[in-house]
């Protein structure tokens, strides 16, 4: 369902004493939408942001607000249709958090601000639909910083706006608050029909609250669209120039890359039983190599994410000889192997294979199998292999073999 | 520290005990003194007139200082709290600021330098001028330096230093003075409220009245700029016309107030937090209110000390405010991770 635009920029060019930070914003934002602005830090976010809300001129351009032009609202209209989130968390008084919500009703208030039972009503609502209703009688400067956003947000919505813009909504917050602002700025968007348009630092929440994500950088938007469409590995890394790390659409998230000084491992995984090995290896600085991996198998993800060098097959399919070959380039010298215990089937029979290759060779091999299923699978060589606990038990033990 | 919020009624009886304070301290005041007068003898002058040498003392002495005492006391606590809330800071007020001491350069000018050669003595409508004129030169000298300044310790401290220009200036008009004048000058330096004419205290009465009606009616726009100037302004507050009102409105209060009784230390920079503290609240609906009784009756009191602790020789009232002042100063800067 497509609805009504509720903001357009039309060719604007955000900035400070006439030098735009951002220019050439030609977009719009629809009723209900969640944008996200993402991007390095300094790439102008908060710029654009700052602009949107009126709080700067644009430098070039226009901004259209329910079809008419931001300029030229009066600034009492304005707070009737746009309210604000700040970073700035700490605010000189002492009220409560009912009192620090209600002030949201100033545009909507007589001369001397007095509440009307309307007003009061409204208030409560906005404090229960951020679940802050317990914060009303405490006083602000005495709560966390996460309860304290989630006034901040109660006090946006008292205002009855049509757009809320927020700088930064989770920055300075612990992971309970950042996953629960994350999800009343939904509830805003789908149950209240707010839009709301926010710059973020975490592309994985980016990715999966937000309708439309703007990328920010060199002075552009390089990409507005549904985070489904844009993110994925080229556009992230390019996006913050990545190069320890790795946005990976399918997990949504970022890995993070060893820097492959502490030597070679060959991992012999799949079905996902490899994912927590490469983390943990990755992290100790391994350079990791694994196969034979199907294309599909979130291993393959993790580990491409995580920049191992990744034997694949076809999803579905036999290991072929060709990847086979390869895996066994991979096992020259004395690499050391790992087995994480991966499921044998009849399609990856051919990693079994490589483990008996490896055995006969006389490699290491760091396995996380039972003995009775090793006995089983490998026969009498499995007494070669170094049985250990866990994945935590398997670094020990190649440490201590370094 | 765990707060508790009050209830109306808590807050109602509170403001009966403000109300109360000032009219116990007002009746202290005149009452006691170097004459004393009794409460009975105190109804008959004031109900059926009398040309005793009391109803003198209390006509042209005692009731003047009364009531000037509780409108400087009101309008200096009024001051402190706009200026607080306007650099939303806890630390400042006129005195701390250097708008008093602004004030006072000025009014050494007028008092001691030719200027009021071909004026009858020295005006005091004159003062009053000169006051608001320092008053407002330091002010705008700090808000041209502070433009781009958030932290309020440094703010605190170009106060301070504004303080000690305009005191520089002022010793320097002082060596350079008539003896007769530069007495005249100290004697209102020390800073007193003794000494008005009714006609002064009409004046004071009818600018500094409407000036504190005027305060209310911005207790809207005050509320919301607790939340800084963006947040006002997000919230539809005009933020150059109310900026503009705050500083006209601050200055003009401690500058009256400067002109009649010389520079008051640290009234402004307490009360308002005594009163906030006392009735937990920022809202100036409700804190103007507090802040006015809270000022009036303890500025009441200190002058009251100030005369009767080493009477006769009375001691000027700042040496009072600034005892229990200053000390209020350093607790806020050793426990300020909240508010700065």
């Amino acid at each position: 369902m497509r609805t009504a635009v509720l903001m357009k920029m039309q060719d604007l060019g955000v900035g400070y004493d006439h030098q735009a930070v951002v220019r050439h914003i030609s977009q719009e934002i629809r009723q209900g939408q969640f944008v996200s602005l993402l991007g390095p830090n300094g790439a102008g976010k908060t710029t654009i942001l700052r602009t949107l809300a009126r709080l700067l001129a644009p430098q070039q351009g226009t901004i259209f607000l329910d079809g008419k032009n931001l300029q030229d609202y009066r600034q009492a209209d304005l707070a009737r249709t746009l309210a604000v989130v700040l970073t700035e968390r700490n605010f000189f008084g002492m009220f409560t958090g009912f009192d620090f919500v209600a002030l949201g009703r100033y545009p909507h208030t007589g001369f001397l601000g007095r509440l009307q039972p309307k007003d009061i009503l409204k208030t409560q609502k906005a404090l229960h639909l951020v679940n802050a209703a317990d914060l009303a009688e405490r006083y602000f400067n005495e709560l966390s910083d996460g309860e304290r956003q989630k006034l901040l947000l109660a006090r946006a919505l008292a205002q009855e706006p049509k757009i809320i813009i927020l700088d930064e909504p989770t920055i300075h917050l612990d992971l309970k608050h950042r996953l629960e602002v994350m999800t009343i700025l939904r509830r805003f968007c789908r149950d209240q029909g707010i839009s709301v348009i926010a710059s973020l630092h975490d592309v994985d929440i980016a990715s999966k609250v937000s309708d439309i994500v703007a990328l920010v950088r060199d002075g552009r938007i390089i990409g507005w669209g549904p985070p489904e469409d844009l993110l994925n590995e080229a556009t992230v890394t390019h996006l913050y120039e990545l190069n320890a790390a790795a946005y990976n659409r399918w997990l949504g998230a970022i890995e993070m890359k060893g820097d492959g000084t502490a030597g070679k491992v060959f991992v012999v995984a799949g079905g996902g039983t490899g994912t927590t090995m490469y983390r943990l290896l990755a992290k100790q600085g391994f350079a990791v190599t694994t196969g034979v991996i199907h294309e599909n198998d979130i291993d393959c993800y993790v580990a491409k994410a995580l920049g191992a060098t990744l034997i694949m097959e076809k999803p579905l399919e036999f290991i072929s000889e060709e990847s086979m070959g390869r895996a066994q380039g991979h096992l020259n010298g004395n690499t050391l192997v790992i087995d994480t215990g991966f499921p044998v089937t009849g399609i990856n029979q051919s990693n079994l294979e490589l483990l008996k290759l490896c055995l006969a060779e006389g490699k290491r091999i760091f396995t996380l199998r039972e003995k009775a299923a090793a006995r089983k699978l490998l026969g009498a060589d499995y007494q070669k292999l170094v049985f250990c606990q866990d994945e935590i038990g398997i670094l020990r033990a190649l440490t201590s073999h370094h | 520290m765990n707060l508790t919020t009050l209830s109306p009624r808590d807050r109602l009886w509170l403001f009966i005990a403000f109300g109360a304070a000032v009219v116990a301290a007002m009746m202290l005041n005149t009452v006691i003194g170097s004459v004393p007068i009794s409460l009975s003898e105190l109804w008959s002058i004031i109900g059926h007139g009398s040309d005793s040498a009391n109803a003198d003392i209390l006509w042209k002495i005692r009731l003047p200082r009364v009531i000037a005492a509780v409108l400087g006391g009101a309008m200096l606590a009024v001051s402190g709290m706009l200026l607080q809330i306007f650099f939303r800071n806890p630390i400042v007020g006129p005195f701390v600021l250097g708008i008093s001491s602004g004030a006072t350069l000025l009014v050494a000018m007028v008092m001691l330098s030719t200027l009021s050669l071909g004026f009858t003595g020295v005006s005091p409508h004159l003062n009053t001028l000169a006051a608001l004129i320092g008053a407002y030169g330091t002010m705008t000298i700090i808000l041209l330096i502070t433009a781009n300044i958030k932290s309020g310790v440094t703010l605190l401290i170009i106060g301070l230093m504004m303080g000690y220009l305009n005191g520089a200036v002022t010793s320097i008009l002082v060596a350079f003075a008539e003896r007769e004048k530069v007495k005249q000058f100290v004697l209102w330096q020390f800073g007193s409220f003794s000494g008005l004419s009714w006609q002064e205290l009409f004046v004071l009465l009818g600018l500094g009245g409407l000036l504190l009606i005027g305060v209310y009616t911005l207790s809207k726009p005050l509320n919301a700029f607790l939340l800084g100037e963006e947040y006002a302004l997000s919230m539809g507050v005009n933020i150059k016309l109310f900026r503009f009102l705050i500083v006209l409105v601050a200055c003009a209060l401690a500058g009256l107030v400067t002109a009649a009784a010389g520079p008051v230390a640290f009234i402004g920079l307490a009360v308002p937090h005594m009163a906030r503290l006392s009735l937990k609240t920022s809202d100036a609906r409700l804190l103007i209110p507090g802040a006015l009784l809270l000022g009036a009756a303890i500025t009441s009191l200190c002058d009251l000390v100030a005369r009767q602790i080493f009477s006769p020789v009375e001691v000027p009232i700042s040496a009072i405010t600034a005892c229990f002042g200053a000390p209020i100063v350093i607790g806020l800067l050793l426990k300020r991770k909240t508010s700065l």
